[in-house]
């Protein structure tokens, strides 16, 4: 069960139109496509998306499941929004938990032993038949993937502490003094018939926020369940924010950090049916991601391209991520940027800056479908939401 | 478009294509970075509408069948009809089909089958992308039998030729095949009534004749039929040398052919392979290239077409080169007109060079 209705609201214009996991990254990917290949790569054939913002582009994204391998005659890959029931007024996801309540009779009609519930927001690659196998081998209720992080980024996580069993006996949600550096990936294994109780006896808590981490996987420790952590090692970014989001991108830059060029887990997504990109007489690229159909005579370096991006002769394009359709005209620079899908810099423009090392400086978003007029200047930490706001 | 039926002729290699087709037809000969030859046929059908077709092979088709498979890329693996794979029926037929008629009378069962009115006839390694909704339904609007697709471009190129009388409709076929003159050049795709074309086919099989444009055409016109001509204007060329496969490919990286082929409103749908997007290293410089997915490009790079998966290590130099998928071009190896196919091994410092009007062929999985 893939919770994918969340609305990224750090991402702000980005994400004004369009879920987060949505989201375009890494050049021809967006963010669902790494929990979606990771199911598929784990022999994992029956997945269930959770949508409720913005649902509409995801919905089309995830489409029969093709891309991934899962659309097969008996299971696949199915889109499960809100709904109504008779009698009942049908109501949205309250939270995570609730999401996965609404959606029990799904789950029943596969009958399972375990359910997988992962988030549509993460981008790294795990094999969740191993999580499984050792999730079985210990009898746990529930086994959550937790991956060890600084005692001071630990403040922004759900944190895991373990008692002398190895087993888990703690939640603590972003701790002020955090106790352990294990934190929770949002990635759980529950056995169904327990998980089923504890979603009925929850939903029934007036005073929950219905969350899997705030109120199911405590009331599962006070009912004296086994919780086991799966220890993860390897690269997972949570991409929520501005800054999150161009750092990921930039890692996706050097192999070491997360290699999407390896043939026994390869990460799928829906191909936008371009031919190869073109890179002109005047173009210069360098430490660089471009994908199909773009159409480069500019220079580029330390950049990611989406599909279908098109660089002006003369424009200058560094440190910058580029959504696919993006459109950068002659001689428009753009540097420490991220510009959305479909967006245009008209000639001359100049977009973000080099860091100045200042507190204020951050990197310049440009949101969907916007246009930055010819000459105009956009500074660093901007972020556009509508053209009106850079005509010049 | 419910009311056509495609046949696509995948079954030819052309001998002057030499090791480029030596365990395949041209139909499946790799192009443009990240197509088969058949691609753009398969397209244009499955743009316009059509969902059935049949795609007639008879040798060496193993690489063809791993390409089209069901024909889920190109949307025509379909519950009732969709793709049909077309293999000799018997064993009667002793070495290729001497023409399009005799493959299609070799097929006859299937051709007899067709549930629709109207057969589009388009051979797999004539490059263009022709609008084949325009196409039927001006043949539809002109009532007449058989509708042929010509051009003017391409005009040193060889090709059956075609006269119109003045009202557009064709008045001989040219039997011979010529270059620029008289007429315009046929591309061999056409669209016909079944009737008229089961009726053409029938009298062909009778007289024991296979050729479509000689046996077929002429003998409709002798018979007072009539035929429409309807232009294309993009680019179009037929793969049948090594010459041709290296000017088309070369010609791909030009903005015009490029869009002629690859409209936004047409595209070109292939197998997909999901490779991740392409890296340029630190060091690398690459100009005037059309370049795929899956690429890791560490040296130089000019001129040239690089398709999925190709590595280029540091201080590599490629100049007017196609390289197909997952070849591996080694540290300082310097490479100049160069076809290499699939899988390759170059090792480092390695120099080869062909010319423009000789390029080298490297045949699949060579390692040097």
């Amino acid at each position: 069960m893939l919770l994918a209705g969340g609305q990224g609201s750090r991402l702000y214009a980005l994400t004004a139109k369009v879920a987060k996991p949505n989201m375009p990254f890494g050049g021809k990917y967006r963010i669902i496509d790494f929990p979606l290949s990771n199911c598929a790569n784990s022999g994992i054939d029956t997945v269930g998306v959770l949508t409720q913002y913005q649902p509409l582009r995801l919905n089309r994204y995830v489409g029969s499941g093709q891309p991934w391998d899962l659309d097969t005659e008996d299971g696949g890959v199915y889109i499960l929004p809100p709904y109504q029931s008779a009698g009942e007024k049908g109501s949205w996801f309250s939270g995570t938990a609730n999401a996965i309540y609404q959606n029990m009779d799904f789950i029943e009609m596969y009958d399972p032993d375990h359910v997988l519930i992962l988030s549509g927001d993460h981008v790294y690659k795990m094999d969740y038949a191993k999580m499984l196998r050792a999730h079985q081998e210990a009898e746990a209720a529930c086994t959550i993937a937790v991956i060890q992080v600084s005692m001071e980024e630990a403040t922004r996580f759900g944190i895991m502490n373990l008692g002398p069993d190895g087993f888990i006996n703690e939640f603590e949600e972003k701790p002020a003094h955090p106790k352990s550096d294990l934190a929770s990936m949002g990635i759980y294994i529950f056995d169904w018939k327990k998980l089923r109780k504890y979603l009925i006896e929850d939903e029934n808590d007036p005073n929950s926020s219905k969350d899997f981490g705030k109120n199911i996987i405590p009331k599962m420790l006070a009912g004296g369940e086994k919780l086991m952590p799966y220890r993860f090692e390897g690269y997972w970014r949570d991409v929520g924010t501005i800054t999150s989001l161009w750092d990921a991108n930039m890692d996706m830059l050097s192999n070491t950090k997360l290699n999407l060029f390896d043939p026994q887990w390869p990460i799928r997504a829906r191909s936008p049916i371009r031919p190869p990109h073109f890179a002109g007489e005047g173009a210069r690229i360098h430490h660089s991601i471009v994908t199909e159909g773009c159409d480069i005579d500019g220079k580029v370096d330390n950049s990611v391209l989406s599909a279908s991006v098109t660089v002006g002769s003369g424009a200058k394009i560094s440190y910058s991520i580029l959504m696919p359709g993006a459109v950068v005209e002659p001689g428009a620079v753009v540097e420490y940027a991220i510009i959305g899908e479909n967006a245009r810099i008209c000639a001359g423009a100049h977009v973000g800056t080099e860091p100045d090392g200042s507190e204020s400086w951050g990197v310049a978003t440009v949101g969907p479908d916007v246009t930055v007029g010819p000459g105009v200047s956009v500074p660093a930490s901007a972020m556009i939401y509508d053209s009106s706001e850079v005509q010049s | 478009m419910t009311d056509v039926h495609g046949i696509v002729y995948a079954y030819h290699s052309s001998p002057a294509l030499g090791d480029l087709t030596r365990s395949r037809t041209n139909a499946s000969l790799p192009f443009a970075g990240r197509y088969r030859l058949i691609d753009f046929a398969l397209s244009s059908l499955s743009n316009a509408g059509v969902r059935d077709v049949g795609v007639i092979m008879q040798r060496d088709f193993q690489s063809l069948l791993d390409h089209v498979a069901g024909g889920k890329a190109w949307d025509i693996s379909r519950r009732r009809g969709g793709l049909k794979l077309l293999p000799p029926f018997g064993t009667h037929h002793v070495g290729e089909y001497a023409g399009t008629a005799e493959a299609l009378n070799a097929v006859m069962g299937y051709v007899k089958d067709i549930p629709q009115e109207h057969i589009v006839l388009i051979p797999a390694d004539v490059l263009c992308n022709v609008d084949i909704a325009a196409l039927v339904e001006q043949h539809v609007k002109s009532g007449c039998g058989i509708t042929a697709v010509c051009t003017k471009n391409n005009p040193t190129a060889v090709h059956y030729r075609l006269t119109q009388k003045a009202d557009g409709k064709v008045e001989k076929v040219l039997f011979h095949q010529v270059g620029a003159g008289e007429g315009l050049a046929a591309m061999e795709i056409y669209v016909a009534k079944k009737d008229t074309l089961l009726e053409l086919l029938a009298h062909c099989e009778a007289e024991n004749r296979f050729h479509f444009h000689k046996d077929c055409l002429a003998h409709y016109l002798e018979q007072g039929g009539e035929m429409d001509v309807f232009l294309y204007d993009g680019y179009t060329t037929r793969i049948d040398s090594v010459d041709d496969y290296y000017r088309a490919s070369m010609d791909m990286l030009k903005a015009g052919p490029r869009a002629d082929l690859f409209p936004t409103d047409r595209p070109v749908r292939t197998k997909e392979r999901s490779d991740v997007s392409t890296y340029y290293g630190e060091d690398a410089k690459v100009e005037n290239s059309l370049i795929a997915d899956g690429c890791f490009i560490e040296g130089t790079v000019k001129n040239c077409v690089l398709f999925r998966g190709v590595r280029v290590a540091p201080g590599a130099v490629l100049e007017n080169c196609i390289v197909m998928q997952d070849t591996v071009i080694g540290e300082g190896a310097a490479l100049k007109y160069i076809i290499s196919d699939k899988n390759v091994e170059i090792a480092p410092y390695v120099t080869l060079t062909g010319g423009e009007k000789l390029p080298l062929v490297l045949p699949k999985r060579s390692k040097l």
